[in-house]
């Protein structure tokens, strides 16, 4: 599935976007902190179809991710 | 109250810092609503912080522009429930939020909330509420770019 990547994630990855498989959120979690060095080190929160994810769900593949860094609007 | 209505523009960015201008039009705009009685706006404005940045000597540095990026479906969604909150608590006659994007310098125009009522109160509370709202909800992004060269993440606490 598609994961975008947005600001201080994104420069950590040197990427906008991935694509990797995973059954979960919590899969994913951990398949994305193997791929971006010091991603289990900072502080991130994971959108499913743009809704935030706070607990672990299942994920069929088509859904839209996004990881996002604190936000800093204004 | 009759003249109630909810706004339809679904795209609150704009790129590059927001033009004073424009603010003054979206003021004119409202002067055929004749139940409006009062109008507040916040504005943003992209300060020059001093900033201590720490390594093995320290650094103080200033933070010559802040480059915005966003989330902006997300964003737009969570906009239109925070404006959704808004109207329903308050008797606003209409709301209107801009946000900038990518590379706004200090002293430029970064955001503005805009709303009216017939009466003061309303229009304060709301627009203070939209304001500390999209600051906690809306996934936008600010890199914070030094005068001497570097830079760091801004986040909203």
């Amino acid at each position: 599935m598609r994961v975008l990547l947005f600001g201080v994630i994104a420069e950590k990855a040197n990427a906008s976007e991935m694509t990797i498989s995973a059954e979960s959120t919590h899969a994913l979690k951990r398949e994305l902190e193997s791929r971006i060095d010091g991603l289990d080190r900072m502080t991130y929160a994971l959108a499913v179809d743009r809704v935030i994810a706070h607990e672990d769900r299942p994920l069929t593949g088509t859904e839209e991710i996004a990881l996002l860094p604190p936000f800093a609007g204004g | 109250m009759s003249e109630v209505k909810t706004h339809k523009r679904r795209d609150i960015f704009v790129e590059g810092g927001i033009d004073p201008a424009f603010i003054a039009g979206s003021i004119a705009k409202h002067a055929t609503q004749s139940a409006i009685g009062g109008h507040e706006i916040f504005l943003g404005q992209v300060r020059a912080d001093p900033v201590v940045t720490s390594s093995e000597v320290e650094k103080r540095q200033q933070v010559r522009s802040i480059e915005y990026t966003a989330y902006r479906d997300m964003a737009n969604e969570q906009m239109t429930v925070i404006r959704e909150e808004a109207f329903a608590r308050w008797p606003i006659t209409c709301l209107h939020v801009r946000h900038s994007l990518g590379r706004i310098a200090a002293g430029q125009l970064c955001f503005f909330v805009f709303a009216s009522a017939s009466h003061r109160q309303a229009a304060r509370e709301a627009v203070a509420y939209v304001t500390d709202e999209v600051k906690k909800r809306l996934p936008i992004f600010g890199k914070e770019i030094f005068a001497e060269g570097g830079h760091i993440w801004k986040t909203n606490s």
